[in-house]
């Protein structure tokens, strides 16, 4: 039973910290429940599909997709163009999701075959291929849109007659999932088409998962040489779980963007990597498990730290900066402790293999949760 | 073998085409519109139509928006295929209650909606025009002269009131 105990407190280590971080921040904060209630609803509905789209990869043993920031960037595109086009309310989000699609599919092939041939590296190759990409993304943004690629509406454009501005205005798309289906609940706001739209989507990954190619994906991330020897084309399943987690990630920027109303062209895709693996890794999930639950709870005990902690710095200290540093802290930490669990339960696995193969006793006893 | 691949291929040219055609009719449906709700008298074909003297006017069952003579105000609409309910509350035709259809073809970004040609029951073209910068200009022409307004001098007379060298 203690041994038990001693499991589920370990393979539960980051979601218990946050939960107990919580309860001690939201009473010093002094912000009203309603408050953090609306706010989290909100957040939930723009956020949980990024999150989600984090979980394929992972199903497929390629861990934490960094380069879902190329999804982002898509998304990102398609928002501009139909901006520049004047296409304004739900037919205008829908157009820059059929934009985003094409670009996130290219971009999601091109991230998968580099990761085919950094096998194991998955994750530092994903994180340094977004930066690349980032680099792309600027040049088209900021030099092609306006003299290569034509922008018709010269608001959106620099002074100079190129480049898009550094910030674009949603006005024509705000909210407009979200206020689709208005539902007001004891003054609370919901969202509830983006909700419907997030629940669509983890019906199509529980779905998924019981597919041909799901548990094709599920055998490649468990086994390669394995997989590869049963007749499952690993490379292929592994470059189509990264264009479907590149594709989600495109959306998932749409719905994110159309929340808050603004672009800001070359930094609003760049956070968003390393906010929803925070997200799913205070949920619960590791670098190769992860579930909608996780999703769930990492997305509003993050969000409810993000929101309650530059309230409690200020009220603690006297600076609401602490927060701010405190949520940058937490948003990197988190993602450092879950890779150092990682290595160190991959670590007593191996040793506990090879005590077995000796004959001596397994780790697994010691309770390491591995 | 080449079966599969030709069935394969026209299985994806049939959905790209497909997201081709929604894409198309998205715009068509959701591109953006402003139109310039307008009250000032018009000439066609030599006969003037004027505005009634107070008006109410909705587009697309937006909120109703009160307007006098010579007046223009701003509406955004989105789609091509539009409703308008005016409601004349002072006129020399007496009060009455219109609604109409109109159509702003795709690519023209801004509107005007002549009140006037609408009333007077002038051929459907002359509802919607293009609206052009120079327009600006033109605009409140009726509704600012006034009799008795000081007119600007013309260039050659503005010369002439400079000091001479």
């Amino acid at each position: 039973m203690t041994s038990r105990l001693r499991i589920f407190f370990i393979e539960n280590a980051v979601v218990i910290l946050f939960v107990v971080l919580i309860a001690f921040a939201i009473p010093v904060s002094g912000l009203p429940a309603s408050f953090l209630l609306q706010e989290i609803l909100t957040r939930l509905g723009r956020n949980t599909f990024l999150v989600i789209a984090l979980l394929l990869p992972i199903m497929a043993g390629m861990g934490l997709n960094f380069g879902m920031v190329l999804g982002a960037m898509a998304g990102q595109l398609g928002l501009i163009f139909i901006t520049d086009w004047g296409v304004v309310g739900l037919p205008g989000l829908l157009l820059a999701m059929i934009i985003s699609l094409p670009i996130s599919v290219f971009l999601g092939w091109l991230c998968g075959s580099i990761m085919n041939l950094a096998k194991g590296r998955e994750m530092v190759t994903g994180f340094i291929l977004a930066f690349f990409m980032n680099g792309l993304y600027m040049m088209v943004v900021l030099y092609a849109m306006g003299s290569i690629i034509p922008v018709f509406n010269p608001e959106m454009l620099l002074s100079r007659g190129y480049g898009v501005r550094n910030v674009v205005g949603l006005d024509g798309v705000r909210q407009c999932f979200d206020n689709l289906i208005p539902l007001k609940v004891a003054g609370l706001n919901i969202p509830v088409f983006s909700f419907l739209i997030i629940a669509a989507v983890s019906l199509f990954i529980v779905w998924f998962r019981k597919t041909k190619l799901g548990q094709d994906m599920r055998a490649s991330g468990q086994d390669r040489a394995v997989s590869g020897a049963a007749g499952i084309p690993v490379e292929q399943t592994r470059i189509v779980a990264i264009v479907i987690s590149t594709v989600l990630a495109g959306i998932g920027q749409i719905i994110f963007l159309q929340n808050l109303g603004t672009i800001n062209t070359t930094s609003s895709h760049e956070q968003i990597g390393m906010f929803s693996i925070a997200a799913l890794l205070i949920g619960g999930a590791s670098v190769t498990r992860a579930s909608i639950p996780n999703v769930i709870v990492g997305v509003i005990l993050f969000h409810l730290l993000f929101l309650v902690s530059p309230m409690a710095g200020k009220n603690l200290i006297g600076s609401g900066m602490l927060g701010e540093y405190f949520r940058q802290f937490v948003s990197y930490g988190v993602i450092a402790l879950a890779l150092v669990l990682y290595e160190w339960k991959r670590a007593t696995q191996e040793h506990a293999s090879r005590a077995t193969l000796r004959g001596g006793k397994p780790a697994a006893s010691k309770g390491t949760g591995a | 073998m080449n079966f599969m691949n030709s069935r394969s291929l026209m299985q994806r040219s049939a959905l790209l085409l497909a997201l081709l055609v929604l894409s198309a009719w998205l715009f068509y449906i959701g591109k953006a519109h402003t139109l310039l709700i307008d009250t000032n008298a018009v000439t066609v074909d030599g006969r003037e139509f004027k505005s009634a003297e107070a008006i109410t006017v909705s587009v697309d069952g937006k909120t109703p928006e009160d307007m006098g003579r010579a007046e223009r105000i701003l509406v955004s609409v989105s789609g091509q295929e539009h409703t308008i309910a005016i409601e004349v509350v002072s006129g020399s035709s007496g009060e009455r209650k219109i609604e109409k259809r109109f159509t702003v073809p795709t690519f023209m970004d801004a509107a005007i909606i002549s009140i006037a040609a609408i009333l007077g029951d002038a051929a459907r073209e002359h509802w919607v025009t293009q609206f052009a910068e120079a327009d600006r200009e033109d605009a409140p022409a009726e509704q600012m002269q006034h009799e008795g307004d000081a007119t600007l001098p013309t260039l050659p007379d503005a010369k002439a009131l400079l000091p001479k060298p």
